[in-house]
């Protein structure tokens, strides 16, 4: 049976935790989910110069481990600035995110039929038109299962501030651990407040993928 | 209004248009014909530069296509294009497909927008759709949608690529009847298609291209009754009975 003592009496250190994570992931999740779709546009739009840096944004941050540039930026940047563990770990999550979403989104405007852009394209809209008004809002469809995936992991990968003192729901989990030295219920309890974000998130991106299957 | 000068394209060592000259005058109706594979798409799509070309010189309306200091998206306004397979944008409805590039493009209000999208609904006999979307429309409605967002930009000039080659039969003769009816009121057109019978009616002029050249070109009316190339002669053979 779970000590359920120890969710009482930290409960408050729990609950501020699990409000840092919700807002690490709602920051990261509107962050890389602008900076994934610039930089997929980036890797098909007709310039070399930008697929090129498109593409060495993506390889070289999906190849790297994500504990690695959340370091970087807390530790490998204090020369120079000084970021706080959650503003080092939400960039660097936002980053890492991005990239994954990148690839998503571009996969989804590859799927999107040429005619359409060329149709756009052929009426007088600029590129960037075109992309936002045509392709973008059909790619969007396609992407919504992956990108949901990726926000999903978003949520759980946030638990990387508890290395950096970014004060979330893993870095409270450790807290508590330390002072009881109960370790599984005390990350029983942390797991549960994690499922309580990601089991709604995934219930919500099935039905959103229903909703978009069925629309025009 | 267009004019090819000794244009020549190549896809890498694909040589697909062979210096193609063509004049198109205001308000005429060229029709291009000619086999599969002989370069009509490619020449069509050259006009308002969804393709490149590789040496020669392409003027419409008096701007160089190919040139690096013309405004493109400017250029294109004027040039209206109809696809085969209609290109209408399935999350928008029929109305929203219209008023798209005149309000993002032209710069005009939606009132406007919305007025110019309906004339021309209108007037391609479908009025009734505006609030459709694409996915809800016949393959007919669907290109004559097409047009009327050509022609809601109020193009000099409109071009089709094989307009009527998707289509069952029974849906044909609707959207060629707009096309006539543009025709008549003086619209520029160039149009790539295999029916014949529009070409002999509706045509100024018959284009033949086989293998990326220009072989023959002339009235619908000497053309069809006396091919002076041998491979024309061959194509018409082949296209008429059937
Ligand atoms: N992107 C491309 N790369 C290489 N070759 C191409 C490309 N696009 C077209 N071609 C080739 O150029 C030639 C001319 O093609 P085009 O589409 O202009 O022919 P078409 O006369 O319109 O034929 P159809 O009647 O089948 O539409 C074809 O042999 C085609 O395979
Ligand atoms: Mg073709």
């Amino acid at each position: 049976m779970l000590n359920f003592s120890i969710l009482t009496k930290y409960f408050d250190l729990y609950f501020q935790g699990f409000l840092t994570t919700i807002e690490v992931s709602i920051i990261g999740l509107i962050c890389s989910f602008i900076l994934g779709v610039i930089v997929a546009v980036m890797r098909i739009a007709p310039l070399r110069i930008l697929n090129w840096i498109g593409t060495c944004f993506v390889e070289f941050i999906r190849n790297i481990p994500l504990i690695l540039i959340v370091f970087f930026f807390y530790y490998g940047l204090s020369n120079y600035i000084n970021l706080s563990g959650f503003a080092a770990g939400t960039i660097g999550l936002t980053i890492y995110t991005a990239a994954f979403i990148a690839e998503a989104v571009r996969a989804g405007i590859q799927s999107v039929d040429k005619g359409q852009m060329e149709a756009a394209r052929s009426s007088g809209l600029t590129y960037i038109q075109a992309m936002k008004h045509i392709v973008l809002p059909q790619a969007i469809k396609i992407v919504i299962p992956p990108i949901g995936n990726q926000f999903i992991n978003l949520v759980k990968n946030s638990s990387i501030l508890g290395l950096v003192a970014g004060m979330e729901l893993m870095y409270f989990a450790d807290y508590v651990h330390e002072k009881t030295w109960i370790s599984f219920d005390t990350y029983i309890f942390a797991a549960l407040f994690y499922l309580v974000l990601t089991i709604p998130l995934s219930f919500f991106v099935n039905r959103s993928e229903k909703r978009l299957a069925r629309s025009y | 209004m267009i004019s090819f000068r000794n244009v020549n394209k190549h896809y890498g060592s694909f040589h697909v248009l062979k210096d193609i000259s063509l004049e198109v005058n205001q308000g005429e109706v060229v029709v291009v014909i000619g086999p599969s594979g002989s370069g009509k798409s490619t020449m069509l799509r050259c006009i308002n530069r969804l393709e490149t070309i590789t040496d020669g010189e392409l003027v419409v309306g008096g701007i160089q296509v190919h040139s690096k200091q013309t405004d493109i998206n400017d250029l294109r306004k004027n040039i209206g294009m109809v696809f085969q397979h209609f290109n209408l944008y399935p999350h928008k409805t029929v109305l929203e497909n219209i008023t798209l590039a005149p309000i993002k493009a032209l710069g005009q209000d939606d009132k406007k927008a919305h007025e110019t999208a309906m004339f021309y609904l209108e007037k391609v006999g479908i009025p009734e759709k505006a609030n459709s979307y694409p996915s809800q429309l016949s393959g007919g409605q669907q290109q004559r949608v097409a047009i009327a967002r050509g022609l809601a930009m109020k193009p000099k000039v409109m071009l089709f690529d094989e307009p009527t080659s998707a289509l069952d039969p029974e849906m044909i003769g609707e959207v060629l009847e707009v096309m006539k009816q543009l025709a008549i009121e003086g619209m520029t057109m160039v149009v790539v298609t295999h029916e014949m019978g529009f070409a002999r009616e509706v045509a100024n002029r018959v284009v033949f291209m086989d293998e990326g050249e220009i072989v023959e070109e002339g009235k619908p009316a000497e053309f069809f009754a006396h091919p002076q190339a041998k491979r024309a002669q061959l194509f018409l053979k082949r296209v008429l009975n059937h």
